[in-house]
């Protein structure tokens, strides 16, 4: 059991391993604009962890499968890391670092705000995972799992936004993340003690 | 000001690109495709897309240059917005290879004398080519400097006579779902049109482009003929032109019909004016690498002292 966790929580870091590689000119590259494919690529796969980990949690429901239960947290901290990464990136790089610049850019751009209010949600679930908040994360399941959700429709908004032509990824995410929080939603009325 | 007027200050694109790199392949592409197997075939129109080296007579024209270092090749013709191809930056390059941009013909229609459907070569003087170095300022905040080969679209006006009622100029892009993949997928309601004030057509500025670095332009970058008009947003810059269209009216353009609050008709590049989703003070020039800084835009994209004038009394806030 654990063994298959191991090697899907491996697999999950595959697109950050072939980024770096790009980075140093290997597969082709990152092409013509390296900064926007970095922050592109980390953005994307930070989406499509974050709906996995939502789309686990039906998933287990249904299949009762051991493996899937204990896949959640790991995989929200693999959207995390790709998150954060896509996050400092665009601070670091993009943005020179320039914290004036940022906040400046953050107000003026609506895609943005959305994108920083997701990357908030996700960092307090992130910090509140850490072992010395181990009690308080497992003591408060539906404030963590609220912020997962709440990160996530914001993440694929913020995706959306930015699209100059809406894209089949973006319509596919978009229609997940509808029908995991009206599952969410339905399943928390039918069962309103867990 | 970076337009500079002196002629010390040209580059030559030979000086950048070594063209032993792209010596006598065609000819031996060419006799690979004689012997006619479908692979040979294949092979050759892909080669061909990915070096076209046919050279061109070209003068540069030392009053439109620039002291600013030039975009690579690679990068001009592997990062490109050409929807009609995908919508990937790389997939004009990638998926570019099945576009046949010769034979050419161009159909001239409406308020002109000379109308008809012309030949490539009717309309483009091929012994009359002048480079020019140009910065081109994208929508989406980021920017090249580019060195075109064309003639100014105020020549090819000239020839075709347009009459007292043209006051615009319309521009469509050749609709080839075959050929194209992008366009059989509803990205934009092609084919893609574009659009210019007869006065913006008529700006020494305004270039139609047939090659770039000296050479024929390649499938990603607009073959065989485009528009480049560099102080207003790229996608003004219609390529692989098939139908010119001279209207009293002001013709409608692919952006402006996909989203009307996001792109105008007259898109100048203005550092004042933010697109509704992003801000456009300041861009990104491609090939700056991993660290480098965004750099300030300019009204008109550099170019106010040419083309300033022609928006007197207008509100450009308004009319983005």
């Amino acid at each position: 059991m654990k063994i298959i966790v191991r090697i899907i929580l491996l697999a999950s870091f595959l697109p950050y391993i072939l980024l770096n590689f790009k980075a140093f000119g290997f597969f082709g590259g990152l092409g013509a604009n390296p900064v926007e494919a970095i922050i592109h690529d980390t953005g994307i796969w930070g989406i499509r962890f974050l709906v996995l980990t939502l789309t686990l949690t039906p998933l287990y429901h249904y299949s009762k499968h051991e493996v899937v239960r204990t896949l959640p947290k790991p995989i929200g901290l693999v959207a995390f890391f790709y998150v954060l990464n896509h996050f400092l990136c665009y601070a670091i790089i993009d943005q020179a670092g320039d914290l004036g610049v940022i906040v400046v850019d953050i107000i003026e751009t609506p895609y943005l705000i959305v994108g920083w209010a997701g990357f908030l949600c996700l960092f307090a679930v992130g910090v509140a995972s850490f072992n010395s908040f181990q009690e308080w994360f497992n003591n408060n399941r539906s404030t963590i799992s609220g912020l997962v959700y709440s990160a996530a429709v914001l993440g694929v908004w913020h995706f959306y936004w930015q699209e100059k032509v809406v894209s089949y990824e973006a319509i596919v995410h978009s229609i997940l993340m509808t029908v995991l929080v009206l599952w969410r939603l339905r399943i928390s009325t039918d069962k309103p003690s867990s | 000001m970076s337009l500079i007027r002196k002629s010390s200050h040209v580059i030559k694109s030979s000086d950048i690109t070594p063209e032993s790199v792209y010596m006598n392949r065609r000819s031996v592409l060419r006799t690979i495709g004689t012997l006619s197997t479908g692979l040979a075939i294949n092979a050759w129109v892909n080669d061909n897309v990915r070096a076209n080296e046919d050279q061109l007579n070209v003068s540069p024209n030392a009053k439109y240059s620039t002291t600013e270092s030039i975009n690579s090749y690679e990068d001009i013709t592997t990062y490109n917005n050409f929807y009609e191809f995908g919508m990937q930056k790389s997939d004009p390059y990638n998926y570019g290879g099945e576009f046949e941009p010769k034979p050419w013909s161009v159909k001239v229609t409406g308020e002109a004398n000379n109308t008809g459907v012309f030949d490539l070569d009717d309309l483009i003087n091929i012994n009359a080519l002048e480079e020019r170095i140009y910065r081109l300022r994208c929508v989406e905040a980021w920017s090249m400097v580019i060195p075109w080969v064309g003639i100014p679209l105020a020549k090819i006006i000239k020839k075709l006579q347009p009459n007292l009622n043209a006051k615009h100029v319309a521009f469509e892009t050749v609709y080839r779902p075959q050929q194209m993949p992008g366009q059989r997928r509803p990205i934009l309601d092609w084919p893609y049109i574009e659009g210019l004030t007869i006065q913006e057509a008529m700006h020494p500025l305004t270039l139609i482009a047939v090659g770039l670095y000296g050479k024929e332009l390649l499938n990603q970058n607009g073959a065989p003929m485009r528009l480049v008009v560099p102080w207003k947003y790229g996608f003004k810059s219609i390529k692989s032109i098939n139908k010119i269209h001279f209207q009293s009216k002001k013709p409608l353009t692919s952006w402006n019909i996909a989203a009307p609050k996001e792109y105008g008709f007259l898109a100048n590049v203005n550092p004042e004016v933010d697109h509704p989703r992003w801000s456009q003070a300041r861009e990104r020039r491609i090939g700056s690498g991993f660290f480098g800084t965004k750099q300030p835009t300019l009204m008109f994209n550099g170019y106010a002292e040419d083309v300033a004038s022609l928006y007197t009394g207008i509100n450009l806030r308004r009319n983005f």
